[in-house]
């Protein structure tokens, strides 16, 4: 039984490897720039989504306002990089902490509701959050802030030429996130989190302290989705609240989650890997009617997929092996 | 040598009811204590607040020489205390085997000690062969065996039984009580609520009867059982007096 558990780990290892392997590789036969737009949002996505997962699935502290850890990243990053001249290297860290700081400052409060409470208290606070920063007028408020072009390189993290670097950075954080939870899935707090996702009292029987285990995944999500916020302020080099801080990203980060299989190691990759490219595909073809036919379709396809697949995507691959578990 | 658990004048108080006043009890290391009496006789109440789900409304709880009654449940835990629930808890959607880690990972830091222990943990249940069942698609016997399994897996001086053999088929229950005679075997003190007397009364070395939030009658089982006031609370006066 243990050598399978090993097993299983490895072969998870040698997957993702190969897969990020053949992403690598992608932009040799990928030189249209509209596709490799929508290979970095999937990579982005895959990569924040998999940092809401952390707290929402693996923890089950369900979180709609993960957009204002985006948009701390976005906005710390720009705030150094214009006011102070910090490189966005180390502005994307210190957005990273600011945001897991902050994350745990909310959950002290917060993590003592339950359920739908919870919920609609980390919209809530997202709104509030966005609110701020439009009135903000050191940080440009409503108007955002526009990155000034210093010509391109590694060290300014800046490209105007190329996309391609922005697409390894994305699947850098993809793989980042990826390894995290794997790691974190046998570790002693993945397996709190689900005990505390699955039956808070009888974890806090077993030894589990509860509120501390919400707070490491709250901090650990937190940090990830800020890193991923510093890296989209870069590759659009201007932002603004709406479109740093606005609540569909708070929904396009648990949307491939949950489609592919909320507290699932493969899930969030999978869920993003199908629904990005759908977004974007729906929009750009079916999109210019003006009648929003292209939302109805893509709300049609996740309705389907959930009714069809309640678990999620990833049911499909461990259908066979659930059965032959249970006896 | 001291008492492993002591209740020193515990009340609990919910609002204007009373579900415990005054308990003064003790276990001894290595006994097995049967704590038993009628619907609503603060069983459960008291267990709560020997585990720590709550803390008393005044008096004491001391564990292993050591005053413990502001301490939380995990706290406790990671003390010695171990607790099965009436109403079973498993962690649904993980593994049986997982399920016991969560245990085991109170005294094994490293994973692969934990994961170990807890394969050991199933063995002495009885569960190896279920290791890779999601808990959910176990039987009821199956979940109650998981709730001590994972208990056990703590590492506890003392198990909380919360009703764990009431509900069960004649045989399960007798499997059930094998176990719970094994877990003493290995040096674990044992203080169990049940419901099914004729089990519980040859199981136990020492009964504490409560009735109406109060301790009525403590001793022996076989003297427990004949004691009219005991009766009395079971069946009421008549039956005391025929007695």
């Amino acid at each position: 039984m243990d050598k399978n558990f090993a097993a299983r780990r490895r072969r998870d290892l040698i997957v993702a490897a190969v897969l990020a392997g053949l992403a690598a590789l992608a932009p040799l036969f990928v030189k249209d720039v509209y596709v490799q737009n929508i290979l970095i949002l999937t990579l982005m996505y895959a990569a924040l989504s998999q940092s809401w997962n952390i707290l929402s699935g693996y923890c089950g502290q369900i979180s709609l306002g993960h957009a204002l850890y985006f948009g701390i990243g976005a906005y710390t990053t720009e705030l150094l990089f214009t006011k102070f001249g910090v490189l966005p290297w180390f502005g994307m860290l210190a957005g990273g902490v600011i945001a897991a700081i902050i994350a745990m400052g909310l959950g002290y409060p917060f993590f003592r509701l339950r359920g739908h409470y919870f919920v609609i208290a980390t919209i809530v606070i997202a709104e509030i959050g966005l609110l701020l920063f439009q009135n903000w007028e050191w940080a440009g408020a409503a108007m955002g802030i526009t990155i000034p072009v210093r010509g391109d390189s590694w060290l300014k993290f800046q490209f105007m030429r190329s996309k391609l670097p922005y697409f390894y950075f994305a699947l850098a954080l993809c793989c980042l996130a990826w390894f995290v939870t794997w790691w974190l899935e046998d570790s002693k707090w993945g397996f709190w989190w689900r005990a505390v996702k699955d039956n808070p009292e009888a974890a806090e029987s077993l030894g589990v302290v509860v509120f501390n285990s919400k707070m490491g995944a709250a901090a650990v999500s937190a940090f990830l989705v800020a890193v991923g916020g510093a890296f989209y302020a870069q590759f659009l080099a201007y932002i603004d609240p709406e479109s740093v801080m606005g609540f569909q990203f708070s929904l396009l980060m648990a949307l491939p989650a949950v489609l592919g299989g909320i507290g699932t190691l493969w899930g969030p990759v999978l869920g993003a890997a199908i629904l990005i490219p759908m977004t974007e595909l729906t929009r750009s073809y079916i999109g210019g009617s003006g009648r929003g036919v292209d939302l109805i379709v893509y709300g049609g396809l996740i309705v389907a997929i959930s009714l069809a697949l309640p678990q999620g995507l990833v049911s499909l691959f461990s259908r066979s092996k659930a059965k032959g578990a249970t006896r | 040598m001291t008492a492993l658990l002591e209740t020193r004048g515990v009340w609990q108080r919910f609002g204007g009811l009373v579900a415990n006043s005054d308990v003064s009890i003790s276990v001894g290391r290595g006994e097995i204590v049967g704590l038993i009496g009628p619907n609503g006789a603060g069983k459960s109440t008291l267990f709560n607040l020997i585990a720590g789900v709550l803390p008393p409304t005044q008096g004491s709880i001391w564990f292993d020489g050591e005053d413990v009654t502001r301490l939380p449940a995990a706290a406790r835990c990671q003390r010695g205390v171990g607790r099965t629930f009436q109403v079973v808890k498993s962690f649904e959607t993980m593994t049986v085997i997982d399920n016991v880690i969560v245990g085991a990972l109170v005294r094994n830091t490293v994973m692969r000690e934990a994961r170990r222990k807890a394969h050991q943990v199933l063995e002495f249940t009885g569960l190896a062969a279920r290791a890779d069942v999601l808990a959910s698609d176990l039987v009821p016997a199956e979940k109650r065996r998981l709730e001590v399994a994972r208990a056990l897996a703590t590492e506890p001086k003392l198990l909380l039984l919360d009703e764990v053999l009431t509900g069960l088929t004649p045989t399960e229950a007798q499997t059930g009580v094998a176990l719970v005679r094994k877990v003493r075997d290995a040096g674990i003190t044992v203080l169990m609520v049940e419901h099914v007397m004729e089990i519980v009364m040859p199981l136990v070395d020492r009964a504490i009867v409560l009735d109406l939030g109060k301790v009525l009658v403590e001793g022996k089982p076989s003297d427990v059982v004949r004691d009219p006031k005991v009766i009395s609370a079971y069946l009421g006066d008549r039956h005391a007096v025929s007695a």
